[in-house]
């Protein structure tokens, strides 16, 4: 089966700076990859290309085989390409339906039944309580799981989850990592950029560990993780 | 499930809205031209303040500059129906120049557009600010278009009606079918968009929301509607000026007859330019000195107590009151 997401020698420099460098992989479809790696490795400037806000200095993007190198966010978003933010981003003052709502609206083109998308990620996320709250009055964690629903709303193929259980407690944290496999499950492709190494473990069936932009280990949590090149990199030598 | 972004239109609404539209047409057979001039200028800015709003009320977009609108129309048609001459008839002459008013306005705000729309918040604002000052300077400064010396226009008239009840009915029109387009607007996807567009731009365009096409749908239609408000305007005026149709005031208006009334709705400029028209015309009919100290005082009381308008401070004591309602029966 082909893979769904194709990155080739891929580059971005921010002036002198080599964000990402020469980085190659290739996204198996139907599963759940992490990327791993310290603070400024290039997790966020690998997410912001995939999604259209950054434009790789060179190399290739191929999203179903197709390039998405140039093409604005919001058709990306139409091509089936999500996002959870780490730091939430709702629309503050619409209520938790109306959120979701919007994202099965424009997310998927040329759809014409949002109710049922946006029952159904209400209830995955298990946002009912809050269906009529105003996205700014929410908490953290509730926070976090709307961001998915929203994703989750716009129907996409791929999902791109940026550390979606950073300052989570550990049952936000697992409400969180199953609402993750439930979409898993619902047949969404899912890359997750995450630092809490439970979760990956638990959830992820491959990681790749990247370190200032390029590609340091790449194959199945319990390989990589206890990897000697990965501990010295990334998790220190106590973990 | 339904659409959560529809509300209702309640029976209610509709029936006095009717019955409100039958009694605005049949006004001009009881009242005094003075009242009936009173009603033309709150339909005419009551109307144009509900056309700004087809972009500044849904989102952070605020025009500063919308009486370039307003000249740009009364100019195209002016000089056109000068063009003309005067061996066609006045009425004739007034359609073909709000014909080609919108189509010259439509191209500008295209063109326009494209950059304008591209700054965000208080830059828009600025930009839009310069663009109609721009546009001022030119009508005043390049001969062919004779803003220093002015322009006359047709005097349109129907046989049997009077003048004052003529342009009555014309501003009336212009008020239902801009109060129309906006609820139009605001049930439709567009109107969605723009919604999530005015809470988040880059969280709309990360959803889907076509961000750029959307703010620019409601820019030209609001550009257009000015437009013909401008045309109408000015053939009630019968001569124009640079001074009399770019005005600084005519921008700011519209922004102040919206956060009075409530940004974002039908009611709410339609209220505001009714209490500010009716302030300023029969209150401080004779004190003008004071009119435009009265307007700044009247800014600062809405922006430090009702933010959200006189629409907004009714409707939070609506839900406060409602909800400790809900509260005791809990």
């Amino acid at each position: 089966m082909s893979s769904i997401l194709s990155v080739r020698s891929l580059n971005r420099n921010f002036g002198g700076l080599r964000a990402i460098h020469d980085l190659s992989f290739e996204l198996q479809r139907g599963a759940i990859t992490s990327i791993v790696g310290p603070n400024g490795a290039g997790k966020s400037t690998l997410f912001n290309m995939f999604t259209g806000y950054l434009r790789p200095t060179s190399g290739q993007i191929l999203f179903n085989n197709k390039s998405i190198v140039g093409l604005p966010p919001h058709l990306i978003c139409g091509r089936g390409i999500a996002r959870a933010f780490q730091i939430a981003k709702p629309f503050p003052q619409l209520s938790v339906e109306k959120n979701i709502w919007v994202a099965a609206e424009f997310g998927a083109s040329g759809y014409r039944d949002p109710a049922a998308v946006v029952e159904h990620a209400i209830e995955t996320c298990r946002l009912l309580p809050w269906r009529h709250a105003e996205a700014s009055s929410l908490s953290v964690g509730t926070l976090r799981r709307l961001e998915l629903a929203c994703a989750m709303a716009a129907r996409p193929t791929l999902l791109l989850a940026d550390e979606p259980c950073a300052g989570l407690n550990e049952t936000e944290t697992r409400e969180v990592t199953d609402v993750l496999l439930e979409i898993k499950a619902a047949g969404v492709t899912v890359l997750l950029v995450e630092h809490d190494m439970k979760a990956v473990r638990r959830i992820s069936g491959r990681v790749i560990v990247i370190e200032a932009g390029r590609k340091i280990a790449d194959g199945p949590p319990s390989d990589v993780l206890s990897n000697q090149v990965v501990i010295d990199a990334y998790l220190g030598s106590a973990a | 499930m339904k659409n959560p972004f529809h509300r209702p239109l309640s029976a209610f609404w509709l029936a006095s809205s009717a019955i409100a539209l039958i009694v605005a047409v049949i006004l001009p057979a009881v009242l005094l031209p003075f009242h009936l001039r009173v009603l033309q200028q709150i339909f005419l800015f009551g109307g144009m303040a509900i056309a700004w709003g087809f972009l500044g009320g849904f989102t952070t977009y605020w025009s500063f500059g919308h009486t370039a609108f307003i000249g740009l129309g009364a100019f195209s048609s002016a000089l056109f129906e000068q063009w003309l001459g005067p061996a066609i008839a006045p009425e004739l002459r007034l359609a073909c120049g709000l014909l080609i008013a919108v189509v010259i306005t439509f191209a500008v705000a295209i063109l326009i557009a494209l950059p304008i729309l591209k700054l965000r918040g208080v830059y828009f604002a600025i930009g839009m600010l310069a663009f109609a000052e721009i546009l001022g300077e030119a009508s005043r400064n390049f001969d062919i278009f004779q803003g220093a010396i002015g322009v006359s226009l047709p005097a349109v008239s129907l046989p049997g009606v009077s003048s004052v009840s003529l342009f009555y009915w014309l501003f009336l029109m212009l008020f239902v079918v801009n109060s129309l387009i906006f609820i139009a607007l605001r049930r439709s996807r567009i109107g969605m968009g723009l919604i999530c567009i005015g809470q988040d731009e880059d969280t709309a365009n990360m959803l889907g929301v076509p961000a750029e096409r959307h703010k620019r749908i409601a820019f030209v239609l609001s550009a257009c509607m000015i437009s013909i408000g401008g045309v109408l305007y000015a053939h009630s005026l019968g001569f124009i000026t640079t001074g009399s149709v770019f005005r600084v005031e005519h921008s700011l208006d519209m922004i102040v007859f919206n956060m009075l009334g409530g940004i974002g709705t039908v009611i709410g400029p339609a209220l505001g330019t009714a209490i500010m028209v009716f302030v300023t015309q029969i209150v401080l009919g004779r004190l003008l000195d004071y009119h435009l100290m009265l307007t700044g005082v009247i800014l600062i009381a809405i922006v430090s107590l009702a933010p959200a308008g006189l629409i907004g401070l009714v409707e939070s004591r609506y839900r406060r009151r409602r909800s400790t309602q809900i509260g005791t029966a809990l």
